[in-house]
């Protein structure tokens, strides 16, 4: 279990500014994912700790020991890529035992240690198959097997389970978690997919454009997001323009969106008159029974209705001339033309300055 | 600045590549300059200890440039029951004779090339596969032999003469001295156009040809708008080497009596003196705008010679290709002029079988199948000491190509840093560069100064540099199908290597060498082969020590011994022969290991 720890780590490919002084520290054991989407930086990231690039602009720690210029095969850390990069002129056993064999164990060494991390993946059996031989999913266990078997400091999963089907996605990444937690080994996971980050992550950092935008558990970046990009990125969202009209007592804001006006809260200190985005996920809307009046209730008619399986997502043409979508986990039919309302917290009405400013 | 430049791409590549590689590289580079880079330099830089106005002035009048030029366009000759008209062109000097030769045959190369390739690539017609095969046939090396064939055909009495007289028409042809030359290059040449043509053509994206017929455009407009601009740089890669290639051939000028022009000059002048020092500065420039020429359109194509172009053609056309079946006036032209055209170029090597298996061949057709040529070139001890040398110095060219190709391959491949593509010129510029003028270069640069009696000399051991030059010149093969072999092999292996502790070169050897080991083979093989038929250096340096000289310089005394048609010639054809076997032998091998297309891309 070794502490990983970045320190303004840039990276430049030519001109184009990669990574922009990422800096976090992964304790001993935990579970930490780089979320973001396509050219965020995050598997340069992972590559830079491997010691694949080298940062033009600071340091990478390992267990303490300054690694920034240590090259690849100095560094004892293991890496399962997107591809799996199995040596395809090697058996199963062979590409396991690679590592042990450059560290020089013996060979009885290498068979117990080998059959302990098949046995441990499920690949019993394989042993003498050739990669191209195995399936998609086995294929990756190989991979996997390879790099614990190393018993590494770190261990660095570039999107392991892109080439694999939705469904074998979900059970696989549940093993990846109970194997980490069974060899308590630090692991630092790349990601696009927001889903399996929140499922599996002790604790996630969200990248945009080369930057870290903000680092928190799961429960924390989704609920508390630090700025539009994560706000949008993590969940599915309706994004309005507003105008914040004032402000109360008691903090929170009232945005005036094309007429209709909500409380919401904000991260950021805003004046009235100051143009925003509002930001509402799509299961925070309640349908409400009845006229009641009160704040925070939206009302509109259903321009659209279908099931996605565990909920309804229905269409709303509000007041203003908006459109938004709500997810309705109480499946009652809903049939288009229908009048709706819907009570949304002001929690979960979230603003956000409109020229996003990009969390230092 | 330039000091931060070089910091940072000695930082990078020590980074990258580990110490038993970069001395590797260290290696393959100093071979490079050694043999290459040094011996050019001196060619070029030469000229200006002799330089003067009056040498100037002496390159441009008689013997290099004959103005008004002598001798005759063409003679009609009055023999009675027809009459012979004979096709010369007048001698303009050696430099515009040269230029004027090359200038004719890079014209006519590229259009029957392009034709070729065209109707090759685009029409499906019966005997396509079987035209493909042929068009390649004038690329096997048959040193000298090939164009003494045409000579034969074309020349003095030759077959198409007689042919003509018998078959009454009135008239008979002779094509003799310079539109000798220029016809015999031509048929021998013109598959170098074809096959970058047919590369690139199978690249074209055939959408864009649909998009523009689409929109109205058809045949030879289609063609003219969008076919032939996608398809120039191939064409124009095709079309230099063709440039490069008559300037410096020998064969041609020898078997038609061309005394004037650059590349006989030099050789003259080589063979001809034993002293570096009476060297005239002359022959010493013509060599340099060898080399000249050769370079500038090597820096205009060098993307489209670069290992990293023909990587891609080499995977193959990533499409389905368009292809039509041809209307009747294109079936005419396909089976009246394309295959006779074709057929008609593999007259040479066809000739060669001939020459070498019959007894004796003076008029039209040969007389006395036989296999005493063979017998006695087994016996012969001028042949045996020429294969036997070959095979030494072919040997210990590719262990050092095996060792240099893969180096500079995978550097190229793998490390990413500035001057990267350095190296890349540096392994394919040979294609490109004239062999008289490394010859010339290296003879010079090596017999004076320090190198003066040293084992180096080549007026002492040719040898050595002999195999040296054969390294250099043919090198590029091998670096083609190495680099080839690594773009099919994932950087991400490699990274998983040293991930897991192996260091750069235990992954090279554990990991990578595994996986191209087999191109590695077919690209030696392919170059032993041309290492075996390799003409310029082997000539140049070969007569400085003729008891060390390769089997190629045997030919050539051969055949300019054998002026008359007599036993020499038959045996320089037998050893050609054997030569053509060889390659076929190995280009086949190699191409069934790597399924490649092109994979003897001799060009």
């Amino acid at each position: 279990m070794a502490e990983v720890r970045l320190e303004g780590v840039s990276k430049y490919f030519g001109r184009f500014k990669a990574l922009d002084r990422v800096s976090f520290t992964v304790n001993p054991g935990e579970f930490f994912t780089l979320l973001g989407p396509s050219g965020c930086g995050k598997t340069t990231t992972l590559r830079v700790i491997a010691g694949f690039e080298i940062p033009e602009e600071g340091r990478v720690y390992i267990d303490g020991v300054d690694v920034t210029f240590k090259k690849p095969y100095e560094r004892n850390t293991a890496m399962v890529f997107q591809n799996y990069a199995l040596w395809p002129h090697m058996t199963v056993f062979d590409n396991v035992a690679y590592g042990l064999k450059v560290r020089g164990y013996s060979r009885d060494e290498i068979r117990r240690r080998v059959n302990w991390a098949l046995d441990l993946l499920g690949l019993k059996g394989l042993e003498n198959r050739y990669p191209l031989q195995l399936s998609g999913g086995q294929q990756q266990r190989v991979a996997l097997a390879r790099a614990i078997v190393v018993e590494p400091k770190v261990l660095l999963l570039d999107e392991p389970l892109s080439n694999l089907d939705a469904r074998l996605r979900i059970r696989v990444r549940e093993e990846i978690v109970l194997l980490q937690r069974k060899l308590r080994i630090t692991a630092i996971y790349v990601t696009h997919d927001q889903e399996e980050a929140m499922s599996i992550s002790d604790r996630i950092a969200v990248m945009d454009r080369g930057r870290i935008v903000q680092i928190g558990t799961p429960w924390e970046v989704y609920s508390n997001p630090a700025n539009l990009f994560v706000a949008t990125f993590m969940g599915r969202s309706n994004v309005l323009d507003g105008i914040i009209a004032g402000r109360e007592a008691d903090g929170l804001y009232i945005v005036d969106i094309n007429g209709l006006k909500l409380y919401g809260t904000s991260r950021e200190s805003l004046r009235e008159g100051d143009r925003v985005k509002v930001v509402i996920r799509n299961e925070d809307a309640e349908p409400l029974e009845g006229d009641r009046v009160q704040p925070n209730v939206i009302e509109g008619k259903v321009v659209r209705s279908s099931l996605i399986g565990f909920a309804i997502q229905v269409k709303l043409l509000l007041s203003n001339g908006e459109t938004i979508s709500v997810y309705l986990r109480n499946k009652t039919a809903v049939n288009e033309g229908e009048r709706m309302r819907v009570y949304i917290s002001p929690e979960d009405v979230k603003i956000y300055r409109s020229l996003e400013a990009l969390a230092e | 600045m330039a000091l931060k430049l070089i910091r940072r791409i000695t930082g990078a590549l020590v980074f990258q590549l580990d110490t038993p590689l970069t001395l590797l590289l260290l290696f393959s580079l100093a071979v490079f300059i050694a043999i290459l880079v040094m011996p050019l330099i001196t060619l070029l830089a030469r000229p200006a200890i002799g330089i003067s106005m009056d040498v100037v002035r002496g390159l441009l009048a008689y013997p290099y440039v004959v103005w008004p030029p002598l001798g005759e366009w063409i003679i009609g000759v009055d023999r009675g029951d027809h009459k012979l008209i004979i096709l010369r062109f007048k001698d303009m000097g050696v430099i515009l004779n040269t230029l004027a030769i090359a200038f004719s045959v890079t014209v006519l190369a590229t259009v029957v090339g392009v034709l070729v390739a065209y109707v090759s690539a685009r029409y499906e017609f019966p005997g396509r596969a079987l035209l493909r095969i042929l068009a390649l046939v004038p690329l096997l090396y048959t040193p000298f032999v090939n164009a003494f064939v045409a000579y034969k055909i074309f020349g003095d009495n030759g077959i198409l003469y007689n042919t003509m007289v018998w078959l009454n028409l009135g008239y008979a042809l002779e094509v003799t001295y310079i539109a000798g030359v220029i016809i015999a290059q031509t048929m021998m040449f013109w598959p170098i156009v074809y096959l970058n043509t047919l590369a690139a053509l199978l690249q074209i994206d055939p959408s864009l040809e649909e998009q523009a017929e689409n929109m109205g455009a058809r045949g030879f407009k289609l063609f003219r708008s969008v076919t032939l601009p996608l398809s120039l740089p191939g064409i124009a890669a095709g079309a230099g080497l063709v440039f490069i290639f008559s300037m410096e051939d020998l064969a041609a000028p020898i078997a038609f009596k061309v005394d004037r022009v650059v590349s006989r000059e030099i050789v003259k002048a080589i063979v001809g003196s034993r002293d570096i020092e009476a060297l005239s500065v002359e022959v010493v420039i013509l060599a340099g705008l060898l080399l000249t020429s050769a370079l500038l359109w090597f820096i205009a194509v060098k993307h489209y010679v670069s290992l990293r172009h023909y990587a891609m053609i080499v995977r193959g056309g990533r499409w389905k290709p368009r292809v039509a079946k041809p209307g009747l006036p294109m079936y005419i032209a396909i089976y009246l002029a394309v295959f006779p055209i074709v057929i008609f170029s593999m007259l040479p090597q066809l000739g060669v079988l001939v020459y070498a298996f019959s007894e004796s061949w003076f008029g039209v057709l040969p007389s006395g199948f036989t296999l005493d040529h063979f017998r006695e070139l087994l016996r012969d001890p001028n042949v045996v000491n020429g294969l036997r040398n070959s095979v030494v110095y072919s040997t210990i060219a590719i262990t050092l190509i095996v060792v240099t190709s893969t180096t500079i391959a995978y550097i190229v491949s793998r490390v990413k840093v500035t001057g990267v593509g350095v190296l890349d010129v540096l392994a394919t510029s040979p294609l490109a560069i004239p062999g008289l003028s490394i010859a010339l270069g290296l003879v010079i640069l090596y017999s004076l100064g320090p190198f003066k009696d040293s084992f180096l000399d080549p007026f002492r051991n040719p040898a050595v540099l002999i195999a040296l030059a054969y390294a250099v010149r043919k090198g590029p093969f091998t670096t083609r199908a190495v680099y080839a072999g690594l773009q099919q092999v994932h950087q991400t292996l490699e990274e998983a290597g040293m991930n897991m502790g192996a260091s750069r070169f235990r992954v090279l050897f554990t990991i990578v060498l595994p996986l191209i080991g087999l191109n590695v083979m077919a690209g030696a093989i392919v170059s032993f082969v041309y290492c075996m038929t390799e003409v310029s250096t082997s000539i140049v340096l070969g007569a400085l020590n003729p008891e060390q000289a390769p089997v190629t310089y045997v030919i050539y005394e051969y055949v300019t011994a054998g002026y008359g048609g007599g036993a020499f010639i038959h045996l320089a054809a037998a050893i050609v022969a054997l030569t053509m076997a060889l390659q076929i032998l190995a280009i086949t091998i190699s191409n069934y290991i790597l399924r490649f297309r092109y994979a003897f891309l001799g060009v």
